[in-house]
């Protein structure tokens, strides 16, 4: 008798705190409830907004919450929460979603009077409504490890009006791998948004579309040569590429004399190297001068969350220009907007090499980020990198070069076609 | 049982018999010693990693990655620790861990007790169908069924609440296989005995079958346990509010999109770690047993 009560009172304690816990689920409508505003930040891009939401409850009283998701999930989260009717009020996300692109706020005012950057104003063709703003500005670019250098007594430009070619790069790179003892030249994340970049200095367009094709021009070919013939006779380690190897761990070690990542690295730079001098220098070229800056990620909106107008504000509140350069100054970022005179603490140098190179690029280095996003108001999404797949399978020895370009082509016409 | 016990007699016979205790000694010494240094070797080789991770996590950010890498910190610092702790909300997401994974435990071992008890004990065509059903759920990965157990627990209206992280995991094939086959090597006379003497079903079960299966129910505690504590795709798609993150979830957070706070990281993993030690160090008897069943999943 005496357990069957005991297993009654059990099973009625469990229902209990089961209901009490789907009771603390629900309630985002609720007027009071803060603003969520969803994002994956590293330290810096994270704790600024984070600053910002302070700054922004001081001022209004209105509370944002910050919701940290991590990077390789914030694609999957956002289609989660939209499947689920639980979209937060903004986002930083990567990209445009087609699953959620209907339900975004028009932000095209708010771009107009914050100055945007025009390469980076993209409209949705559909109604041509700004709906996303670039958060900061990402752009890609050379690092060295200024102790070898020095040790092994190389020469290299330190000023963006300087500059040297790839062909010169290597050799003097070389040098100091020589000279100094060095274990590689170069490393280079594993990235497409890098290995674009190093196709545009060769003065290739990248993968374009023409008519239902796409192609990828003669430039690509020549760039991707030239990377595997650099990865191949020990220039940079082979791991990074073709075994996944953490690149900015290879660097940080201070046993490779330069490296190709971008902006976002200065902040990690200040705080996790501590054993050797490092500086920005120009990327090479060979021979048109590029980099290829884009969006770190875009801000959105999405309406019919109940709070449209409190929504609209707080971007527009983010955009101001005291805010916006107070914003870029903590994260440690470059401005999407001109006009803005940022102040940073440390590395004013490295910024200034990555805005001048910006300002040198061709059209070319802008059309990434922008490109990605115009696909997403149209309903597309390269899910997949086939430049850079294709390449690792090139690097590792599995396709020739002409198979390789083919299946780029492809892969990216199966995607986007 | 009948064969053990025969030759553990025989053995005794063998001893009382022939040769000097000594001489007998120095033979499992000289036995023992491949053996010994061979598990040496391994649980010095499983040991370095872990070490090697506790020790970094004592290393700043500018010492993680320098070359020669040291095995001890040349400057040791808790500010990763000291960090880790400010940027995360550990009491919080250590409470909606223990929460998930405690009360899915006990409901996973109480239903998977009386699954394994129903289709190794009772005799229906249909018992039998379901058994077979249950059984092939083995064989699908969860993330294959993942979409579908999506749509089902925010149709249930649980998305974003721990109860929708708790009511998917609680019936395990693995466990209602583990009680099934443990309850058919109990005899049938146990349960007709009971029956003649005038137990109700009801009262066979908890009286008589669940203290028999004692050992199941902790392994697949302690099983259950680990798996929902390191739970991760589900709760990410599951919980959307900060608030109700598990700690798992809370973790990750900490890698961004373009660079890692490893020194962060680093600490914070370990303070994740120190509950499962601590329930380790209680339970270690029985965990060393449960960890027979390897090759296990849920």
């Amino acid at each position: 008798m005496n357990h069957r009560i005991r297993v009654a009172a059990t099973v009625v304690a469990v229902g209990a705190l089961m209901a009490s816990m789907t009771a603390c689920s629900s309630g985002s409508s609720d007027e009071s409830a803060p603003l969520k505003f969803v994002l994956s930040g590293d330290a810096t891009q994270g704790g600024g907004y984070q600053k910002m939401a302070d700054k922004y409850f001081e001022e209004t009283g209105t509370k944002v919450e910050i919701v940290d998701v991590p990077g390789d999930d914030l694609t999957t989260r956002l289609r989660n929460s939209a499947q689920a009717d639980d979209l937060p009020n903004i986002a930083a996300a990567a990209n445009v979603d087609p699953l959620w692109k209907d339900q975004l706020l028009d932000l095209t005012s708010i771009a107009k009077d914050a100055n945007v950057l025009p390469t980076l104003t993209v409209e949705d063709p559909a109604d041509n409504k700004v709906k996303a703003l670039p958060s900061s500005l990402t752009s890609v670019g050379m690092f060295i490890n200024k102790d070898l250098w020095d040790k092994a007594g190389v020469s290299y430009p330190t000023d963006a009006s300087q500059s040297w070619t790839w062909d010169e790069f290597v050799a003097k790179a070389k040098q100091v791998q020589s000279g100094a003892g060095a274990q590689y030249g170069l490393t280079m994340d594993a990235s497409a948004h890098r290995l674009r970049s190093f196709l545009y200095e060769f003065g290739s367009q990248g993968v374009v579309q023409d008519g239902d094709d796409f192609t990828l021009d003669d430039q690509a070919k020549t760039a991707l040569e030239y990377f595997k013939t650099m990865n191949d006779d020990g220039f940079m380690p082979k791991s990074v590429w073709t075994a996944g190897d953490d690149a900015s761990a290879t660097f940080k070690s201070g046993q490779v004399a330069a490296y190709y990542s971008g902006v976002w690295q200065v902040a990690d730079f200040q705080a996790n190297i501590t054993d050797f001098a490092w500086a920005s220098v120009p990327t090479p070229q060979q021979p048109v001068k590029a980099t290829n800056y884009g969006a770190a990620s875009w801000i959105v909106g999405f309406s019919g969350r109940g709070k449209d107008d409190a929504t609209t504000k707080f971007i527009s509140w983010l955009y101001q220009p005291e805010n916006y350069t107070a914003y870029c100054e903590i994260a440690g970022c470059l401005p999407s907007v001109s006009g803005l005179n940022v102040s940073y603490p440390k590395n004013a140098e490295s910024f200034a090499m990555y805005n001048a190179e910006i300002a040198a690029s061709p059209a070319v280095s802008a059309v990434q980020t922008t490109d990605q996003l115009r696909q997403g108001y149209e309903g597309k999404s390269l899910d997949v990198e086939p430049l850079k797949d294709e390449t690792i399978k090139y690097l590792s020895g599995e396709q020739s070069i002409d198979q390789t370009i083919d299946a780029i082509t492809a892969a990216t016409k199966a995607a986007l076609g | 049982m009948a064969t053990e016990t025969m030759s553990s007699s025989m053995g005794a016979r063998i001893r009382r018999s022939s040769r000097p205790v000594t001489r007998k000694k120095s033979g499992e010494i000289r036995r023992s010693i491949l053996p010994t240094t061979m598990l040496w070797v391994l649980a010095v080789l499983m040991a370095f990693p872990l070490l090697w991770f506790l020790l970094s996590s004592f290393k700043g950010g500018g010492e993680l990655f320098t070359y020669p890498l040291s095995f001890l910190p040349r400057e040791w610092t808790i500010d990763g620790y000291a960090r880790a702790w400010e940027r995360i909300d550990f009491v919080r997401y250590f409470g909606n861990t223990i929460v998930v994974a405690t009360i899915t435990t006990a409901l996973t071992v109480f239903f998977c007790a009386t699954a394994g008890y129903a289709l190794a004990k009772y005799r229906a065509p249909w018992l039998s169908v379901l058994a077979l059903c249950i059984l092939s759920m083995t064989m699908l990965p969860g993330e294959v069924i993942l979409n579908p157990t999506f749509s089902v627990v925010r149709d249930l209206g649980f998305y974003n609440s721990l109860i929708g992280v708790i009511l998917p995991s609680i019936l395990t094939p693995t466990g209602v296989f583990m009680f099934r086959q443990f309850f058919i090597t109990v005899p049938d006379e146990l349960l007709d005995a009971a029956r003649m003497d005038g137990a109700k079903e009801l009262s066979i079960f908890f009286r008589i079958m669940l203290p028999l299966a004692r050992p199941i129910m902790l392994t697949l505690a302690i099983i259950s346990f680990q798996w929902r504590w390191n739970d991760y795709i589900f709760p990410l798609i599951i919980l959307s509010d900060p608030k109700n993150f598990t700690l798992q979830i809370a973790l990750r957070t900490l890698i961004g999109s373009e660079n890692i706070d490893w020194a962060i990281l680093l600490a914070a993993s370990v303070i994740s770690m120190i509950p499962l030690v601590l329930l380790y160090l209680v339970f270690q008897k029985y965990i060393t047993s449960s960890d027979i069943n390897t090759g296990l999943r849920d």
